[in-house]
């Protein structure tokens, strides 16, 4: 009894904890299989009493949410790709050489994360209108550089930093060249923090908001948040809609999470994952 | 002049400048590789980040419409948009909203995520499920979150109207949580709070899980209670990465967009829009794109403040 009293209440706060931090997503869930008339109704159910995925296919079809994932899928996996290799040539030119100001210019890289994009959002619009590249991946892909590369570069090199340089040397005394060792010992050690990079700068490019909603202005080229935003900001605001690309554009970013979250907690100091 | 003396000096000018040229040419032949390992890093920097932020300060200075900005010819009008921007009463406004609005938000996601992680370290039975639970809400993107929580809020078939009412507060029946800042406020405040306790417990959690034990024994084997415990050994020995997440939280609180862009744009006069709203809808929306950058550089400003306190506390862990 007095065990009930003395952890019972921790129990109590754990659970309710877990409701408030899985309820919504329940939620949204079971809104997009609702049809019309349990979505809209003053007396709303905790279990749809007839779950239907109609909303899936039509929101996918019609909905632009289709075109918008693979929109998404594109810019994001582009802006991966680029900021990888960029982002690990510079990682490792921090943690191999002496370079001057190098403590200085890894202070600049943390910085960068911390900027608000809207102070930057003006003139890379304005560079991506003169250069013909608004409304185009590219465009958007290259945007997104500005603030992927420094993560990748920073969280890269918190990875090598844990590489013991000695592999190296060995390799090199052993006769491979500087690059041979670098592709040979360094790449497979060093795969499971690109891995991580990898993701990161995914989600990146998959949650970024404010530049696609001002350079994807052609239907065909949204990406899914400003799909969802624009759904949101009509007037007959058709919710079973939203939440079921709510799901299709949260789920991917749920799944990654629960894979990876031991690796996913070394990104967080460049202010990788939060928002 | 003859000729031995002026060799003296010769040899004396020339025996360092020997090495030194060597050593010049070494430094050269040591650099071209990480210089151009960082290169592609370092344009990228410069050109999408140096240039845009220069610019952007340079635009707050002017009078810029969408002409003006697309071939460069805004007029320098000086400190003009920097004193509408704290005169006019919806941008100051805007700026009041972040500041009281991010403090909330950092307070409120400190303090309940504090408590969860304290919670998550008793190691309770179902604990692992409990971590994977609170785990949910962070891989939730800002967007996602505005648009389900929007829906939770609504005011004839939102689920919150429904509970609360369901739970004797019957003066929420349809009651229009978007209509008013304040209720707007608390709205977006649980979206915060939700996306954000998450980082802020897992952090805490891996700090809690490095304290001394003995120290907390013996703290506990002298009397001090548990709340004592707390407040005199937990937190104190907490308190750099108490710091950290202060700091990294107000940063990512203050410069708040997508949340607010979706979720208040239904208040009247747009009464809860924060900074990094108003200086993007000032740009994109209603063409005044110079005292936009104004909105943009004073927003810049504060948190530069408070990246240069992050970076020094998170260069002094990295050094440790």
């Amino acid at each position: 009894m007095s065990w009930m009293l003395k952890r019972g209440w921790k129990y109590l706060a754990m659970l309710a904890v877990s409701v408030f931090a899985l309820f919504p997503v329940y939620w949204v869930i079971i809104t997009s299989l609702k049809p019309r008339s349990e979505i809209y109704t003053r007396t709303p159910d905790l279990w749809p009493s007839d779950p239907q995925w109609h909303q899936y296919p039509r929101v996918l079809g019609e909905g632009h949410v289709g075109r918008a994932l693979l929109n998404s899928l594109i810019v994001a996996g582009a802006t991966t790709v680029i900021c990888l290799i960029v982002g690990a040539m510079a990682a490792y030119a921090l943690t191999r050489f002496d370079i001057p100001l190098k403590r200085v210019l890894m202070m600049l890289v943390l910085m960068t994360q911390m900027f608000p994009l809207v102070v930057l959002v003006i003139p890379l619009f304005v560079i991506m209108r003169n250069a013909q590249l608004l409304g185009t991946y590219f465009g958007l892909i290259v945007a997104y550089l500005a603030f992927t590369v420094p993560l990748a570069a920073w969280v890269m090199r918190g990875f090598l930093v844990g590489i013991p340089e000695e592999l190296e040397h060995a390799a090199r005394t052993d006769g491979a060249t500087r690059l041979g060792a670098m592709w040979r010992v360094m790449l497979p050690l060093a795969a499971p923090g690109l891995a991580t990079t990898a993701v990161l700068c995914f989600l990146e490019g998959w949650k970024e908001f404010m530049l696609a909603l001002t350079f994807m202005n052609d239907e065909s080229r949204k990406t899914l948040p400003v799909v969802i935003q624009s759904f949101v900001g009509r007037g007959d605001t058709d919710w079973g809609a939203i939440m079921a690309a709510s799901v299709i554009y949260t789920l991917p970013v749920v799944i990654v999470f629960i894979l990876l979250r031991k690796h996913l907690m070394r990104g967080t100091t460049a202010g990788a994952v939060k928002g | 002049m003859s000729h031995a003396p002026a060799t003296i000096p010769a040899e004396r000018t020339r025996a360092p400048r020997r090495p030194d040229l060597a050593a010049v040419r070494r430094a050269v032949a040591r650099l071209t590789l990480p210089v151009l390992l960082l290169l592609p890093a370092l344009i990228i920097i410069v050109g999408l980040v140096g240039y845009p932020l220069a610019k952007t300060i340079w635009l707050s200075f002017t009078e810029t419409r969408l002409g003006d900005l697309i071939d460069g010819s805004g007029e320098w009008v000086g400190l003009e948009n920097y004193k509408e921007v704290f005169t006019d009463e919806h941008l100051r406004t805007s700026l009041i909203n972040t500041v009281v609005f991010g403090t909330a938000c950092v307070i409120g996601t400190m303090v309940f995520g504090f408590a969860v992680a304290l919670l998550l370290n008793e190691r309770l039975r179902g604990n692992l499920l409990f971590g994977l639970a609170v785990l949910l809400p962070w891989a939730v993107p800002a967007l996602a979150a505005s648009a389900i929580w929007r829906w939770l809020f609504d005011d004839r078939y939102g689920f919150v109207n429904w509970a609360l009412v369901n739970l004797g507060f019957s003066h929420f029946q349809d009651y229009a949580w978007f209509a008013d800042r304040n209720s707007a406020y608390v709205a977006i405040f649980v979206t915060v709070v939700w996306q954000s306790f998450p980082f802020v417990a897992l952090s805490l959690l891996a700090g809690l899980q490095t304290l001394p034990k003995e120290t907390l024994h013996a703290a506990a084997v002298d009397g001090a209670s548990s709340w004592q415990r707390f407040r005199l050994v937990t937190l104190p020995l907490l308190r750099p990465i108490v710091a950290v997440l202060v700091v990294f939280s107000t940063i990512w609180d203050f410069k708040i967009f997508d949340q607010i862009y979706v979720m208040a744009q239904g208040v009247p006069d747009r009464a809860a829009d924060t900074a990094a709203v108003t200086a993007y809808r000032e740009s994109f929306a209603l063409g005044h794109y110079g005292v936009g950058s104004a909105v943009a550089v004073v927003l810049f400003v504060v948190l530069l403040a408070f990246s240069i306190v992050y970076v020094r506390l998170i260069g002094k862990e990295a050094q440790a």
